[in-house]
C-alpha cells in the first residue's frame, strides 16, 4: 500500500529530522545505521517515547529509545537545570517529530500531531499487531557514546505514493510545540 | 364745296377710325397674343413645378413610409429592450438575493466551523482518559509485579519444602507430594503472570496508538476548521 518511492521518502524524512533535531549542537557527529528490529531484547527494561503524526490516509507512529546512562545524561541533561532527562528528551522529540510532520505537509494537507508519551520498551514487539506498512528502524550514535534509536511504524488506509524533496535547507531552530 | 370738304373729311376720319382700329386690333392681338405666350409659358412653368412637387411628394410619402416603418421597427426594439430590462432587473434582484444567501451561507460556514472547533476540546477529552486508562495499567503492571514476586517466593518455599520433606525421609513423603504440587502451580503462576505482563504491555502500546491517533487526527480536524472558517471569512469579505 505505501510505494517504494515513499517508504523511501518517509525515511529519508526521518532521518533528516533526526540529524538536524537530535544533537543538541550541528558540529556533533551522528551516525545513522539500520536495524533489523524495533526492540533491543538486550535492553527490556528501556523505555521509550512515542508519537503519532496522523492524516487521512495514513497513521504515522515515531518510536525514539533512549538508555538512562551516564552518555545520554551528560549529554542531554548536564546543561538544562532543573528539567529532567525525561523531560528534555520529550521536548527533543517533540521538535523531531515537527520537523517530520513540517516535511510531509507539503504533501499531505491535513496531519496533526500528539503530544509524546513514555513507554516501556517491552511494548515495541506489539508494533507489529498494528499491521504497519512500513516498519523501519534505525540505531543512532551522537559523538561515537550516546546510543539512541528511532524506529517509524506507518498504518496506511489507502495506497500512498510521493517523492519527497529532502534537500531543502535546514532550518537550525524549529517550532516548540508545548505539551 | 363744303359738303365736298366735309365729304372728305369725313371720309378722312372715317378711314383714319378704321386705320386706328386696324392698328388697335392689331395691338390688341399681338398683345393678347404675348399674354397668351407668356401665360402658356407660365402653366408650363407650373406644370413643371407642380410635377416636381408631386414628385417630391411621392418622395415624401416614401421617407414617411421609411420613417413609420422605422418608427415601428424602434417600437419593436423598445419593447424587446424593455422585455430585456426587465428580464435584466429580475436577473439583477435575483442575484442580489443569489448573493445575500452566499453571504448567510458563508456567515453560517464561518460560525459553524467556528463552534465546530470546540471538538478539540472533546478530542482532548478522549485523550486525558487515555491517561486515566494507563494510570490503570500501570497499577495492573505494578501488582502483576508483586504477583510475580509472589510466585518466585512461593517456588523457593516449595523448593524448601521438597528438600525438608526429603530430609524427613518416608515421613515427609507426602509432603514432598505437597510441596511438588505447589511447585508445579508455582511455574503455572509464574507463566500466567509473564503472559499477563505481555498483555499488559500490548495493551498499553494498542491503547497510546489508539489514543494518539484519536488526539493528533482531532488537531488536524481542528486545523481542517479552521482553513474552512479562513476560506468562508475570505468568501464573506468579497461579497460584502
Amino acid at each position: 500500500m505505501i510505494s517504494s518511492n515513499a517508504q523511501a521518502s518517509i525515511e529519508g524524512i526521518l532521518l533528516k529530522a533526526a540529524r538536524s533535531r537530535l544533537p543538541r549542537h550541528p558540529d556533533d557527529a551522528c551516525e545513522i545505521v539500520p536495524l533489523a528490529q524495533a526492540h533491543d531484547d538486550a535492553r527490556p527494561e528501556a523505555n521509550v517515547i512515542i508519537l503519532t503524526i496522523s492524516s487521512i490516509l495514513f497513521r504515522l507512529l515515531l518510536v525514539f529509545h533512549f538508555d538512562d546512562d551516564v552518555h545520554t545524561r551528560d549529554y542531554f541533561a548536564k546543561e538544562t537545570g532543573d528539567v529532567s532527562l525525561q523531560d528534555m528528551l520529550l521536548e527533543i522529540c517533540n521538535l523531531c517529530c515537527g520537523a517530520v510532520n513540517q516535511d510531509l505537509l507539503p504533501y499531505f494537507r491535513d496531519l496533526g500531531m500528539s503530544t509524546p508519551y513514555v513507554l516501556s520498551a517491552r511494548c515495541l514487539p506489539y508494533l507489529e499487531g498494528l499491521k504497519p506498512d512500513l516498519l523501519s528502524s534505525y540505531a543512532i550514535t551522537i559523538n561515537g557514546s550516546v546510543q539512541l534509536a528511532a524506529t517509524v511504524c506507518v498504518c496506511a488506509h489507502a495506497p500512498i505514493d510521493f517523492v519527497a524533496d529532502i534537500t531543502a535547507v535546514e532550518e537550525t531552530s524549529g517550532e516548540l510545540e508545548l505539551f | 364745296m363744303i359738303e365736298q370738304y366735309l365729304l372728305a373729311a369725313s371720309a378722312g376720319a372715317v378711314a383714319t377710325a378704321m386705320l386706328a382700329l386696324i392698328l388697335h386690333k392689331l395691338h390688341s392681338a399681338r398683345t393678347l397674343a404675348r399674354f397668351q405666350s407668356e401665360t402658356n409659358g407660365r402653366i408650363h412653368t407650373l406644370t413643371q413645378t407642380n410635377a416636381q412637387q408631386n414628385a417630391l411628394i411621392d418622395q415624401g410619402q416614401q421617407e414617411i413610409q421609411k420613417l413609420e416603418s422605422s418608427i415601428a421597427q424602434l417600437h419593436d426594439d423598445l419593447a424587446k429592450q424593455s422585455k430585456i430590462a426587465g428580464e435584466d432587473r429580475a436577473a439583477m434582484a435575483a442575484l442580489v438575493e443569489d448573493k445575500e444567501n452566499f453571504l448567510d451561507h458563508a456567515r453560517r460556514i464561518a460560525a459553524e466551523a467556528s463552534r465546530l472547533k470546540s471538538l478539540a476540546a472533546t478530542f482532548e477529552r478522549w485523550h486525558e482518559q487515555m491517561i486515566s486508562l494507563m494510570t490503570q495499567n500501570q497499577d495492573m503492571h505494578a501488582k502483576n509485579h508483586e504477583l510475580s514476586s509472589i510466585v518466585k517466593h512461593v517456588v523457593i518455599v516449595s523448593l524448601n519444602a521438597s528438600i525438608e520433606a526429603a530430609r524427613a525421609g518416608n515421613a515427609g513423603r507426602g509432603f514432598a507430594v505437597v510441596a511438588g504440587e505447589v511447585r508445579a502451580l508455582a511455574a503455572r503462576s509464574e507463566e500466567l503472570s509473564r503472559s499477563y505482563r505481555d498483555s499488559l504491555h500490548r495493551n498499553d502500546l494498542t491503547t497510546t496508538a489508539t489514543f494518539q491517533d484519536i488526539q493528533a487526527g482531532g488537531k488536524m480536524i481542528t486545523a481542517s476548521l479552521s482553513s474552512v472558517e479562513v476560506l468562508a471569512d475570505q468568501f464573506q469579505a468579497r461579497l460584502h
